[in-house]
């Protein structure tokens, strides 16, 4: 697959999940990673600390209108959206919430698969609610490849579930298979 | 619904060539679901959005209202603002006047914020605090100066750390208290700001996409804060050349957590901590 960036959406349960997948992968992956998940409102530092702690790969919170690059990591800011952009840039915004939730995962995903259409892969993981579903969707609908974690290894399941319901996905994937597929990436 | 590459475009030429607004240079993707918004909240197609807005003028000034983000809080993201108490505004300690540009000031709290911090530096009394939207009813909201009290409990939490505590010295504890400044009235679930920073701060409508400065003043610091996120990288680089011409040799600009210069006008600024330096 030519595959030009990976989005991985989760929230309750998917910390320990996005560390072993960070740490799994390797240190020149070919593609950036998009990361958006859910975190509690009050917590609005030291997450991307944690994440970099047994990452492979540089994690940052990105500026608005920064370039993707390659082999590293970007995170969803706290009380931010995380859109794509065209030329390849990220872009930030503080509307509304969506479904309660700032950043949405819907929102990155939309945008994600609007951006890289085909060459996209979506994984869903372990969440407390239906956010990530629909932006799921559309990366399958771009045709791009739809992964969710499968719910019975899941701390809290509504996430997989409503991304399941939703959608055809190419893969239910244990977190090791999740890393094995994104380790033969080049 | 979703709005497609050719309604973003009918959109922004329509609004190009019947207004004075240009929106061809704003951040897409943010843009598309503010025109979904509209499109959903007025039960319209992108056909009959664009015919009113070749025909009613009236219409495209509510529309851009509509379309323009409002997110702001009291001393927003507090480490900055202690950044601003401690390291920035002292360095216009001995000015004989200091000038304050909001840009994109959107319903106020951050104009009401940096007041209440000038005047506990003592300083109120030489600034000159401009604040400027190009949302004219947000801007309504800023000179009345009053905000929903349960919803914004953390303005108050806010307050307290940039305002009561010192994180340099953890022992020190200043308890002004909130009534200095603003009135609270759990009853009617208000915050009212007092008179005396309401009639200080100047609020006038500035377009930052067409215009220059329309202040006719330079700037000491200038606070711009979770706006250019909203445009896209070009338009990002002529505000910031708006903004470097219109700072003092020793001036600086202030911008949101997640917003930073880049391209060539970052060699202009020198980055310290949460501020950008004229050069």
């Amino acid at each position: 697959m030519n595959c030009k960036a990976v989005i991985i959406g989760g929230s309750a349960g998917s910390f320990q999940v996005v560390t072993k997948i960070l740490n799994s992968l390797p240190r020149t992956f070919p593609v950036p990673v998009l990361l958006c998940l859910h975190r509690l409102k009050h917590v609005r530092s030291g997450f991307v600390e944690a994440l970099s702690l047994k990452s492979n790969i540089p994690v940052e919170e990105p500026y608005d209108k920064e370039l993707l690059k390659p082999g590293r990591a970007y995170l969803a800011p706290a009380n931010y959206h995380m859109y794509v952009e065209l030329a390849n840039r990220i872009a930030l915004s503080t509307e509304d919430t969506v479904n309660h939730s700032r950043p949405s995962i819907d929102l990155s995903f939309v945008t994600a698969a609007n951006a890289y259409r085909e060459k996209l892969i979506g994984v869903i993981l372990s969440g407390a609610n239906k956010d990530g579903a629909y932006g799921l969707k559309k990366v399958h609908d771009n045709g791009g490849i739809a992964i969710v974690q499968d719910p019975n290894e899941c701390e809290v399941k509504t996430m997989t579930q409503s991304a399941l319901q939703l959608t055809k996905v190419d893969f239910v994937y244990s977190t090791d298979q999740i890393i094995s597929y994104l380790q033969k990436l080049r | 619904m979703m709005v497609t590459d050719q309604d973003y475009q009918l959109f922004v030429f329509a609004l190009k060539n019947s207004s004075k607004y240009d929106f061809s240079q704003y951040s897409e993707k943010s843009l598309k679901r503010r025109i979904l918004k509209v499109l959903t909240d007025h039960s319209m197609n992108i056909t009959s959005l664009v015919s009113r807005i070749k025909n009613d003028p009236e219409f495209v000034e509510s529309i851009v209202k509509e379309i323009t983000v409002n997110t702001t809080e009291l001393f927003r993201d507090p480490q900055v603002w202690q950044t601003i108490r401690f390291t920035i505004l002292p360095r216009f300690k001995n000015n004989s006047v200091i000038n304050i540009w909001h840009a994109g000031c959107s319903t106020g709290q951050e104009v009401y914020s940096m007041l209440i911090l000038l005047n506990e530096l003592d300083m109120l009394d030489k600034a000159k605090v401009y604040a400027t939207d190009i949302n004219t009813d947000v801007m309504d909201i800023a000179r009345q100066g009053e905000y929903k009290y349960r919803f914004n409990l953390a303005y108050l939490d806010n307050f307290d750390k940039v305002i009561k505590e010192n994180p340099y010295n953890y022992e020190e504890y200043n308890d002004v208290p909130y009534e200095k400044y603003f009135k609270l009235d759990k009853a009617n679930d208000t915050i009212k700001m007092l008179p005396f920073l309401r009639e200080k701060a100047v609020f006038k409508k500035h377009d930052l996409v067409t215009e220059n400065n329309t202040l006719y003043v330079k700037f000491d610091l200038i606070l711009c804060r979770n706006v250019i996120i909203y445009f896209n990288y070009n338009l990002q680089c002529r505000v910031f050349d708006l903004f470097h011409q219109n700072l003092y040799d020793s001036g600086c600009l202030i911008m949101g957590m997640h917003e930073t210069i880049l391209g060539p006008p970052a060699s202009r600024y020198q980055k310290k901590g949460h501020a950008y330096f004229k050069n």
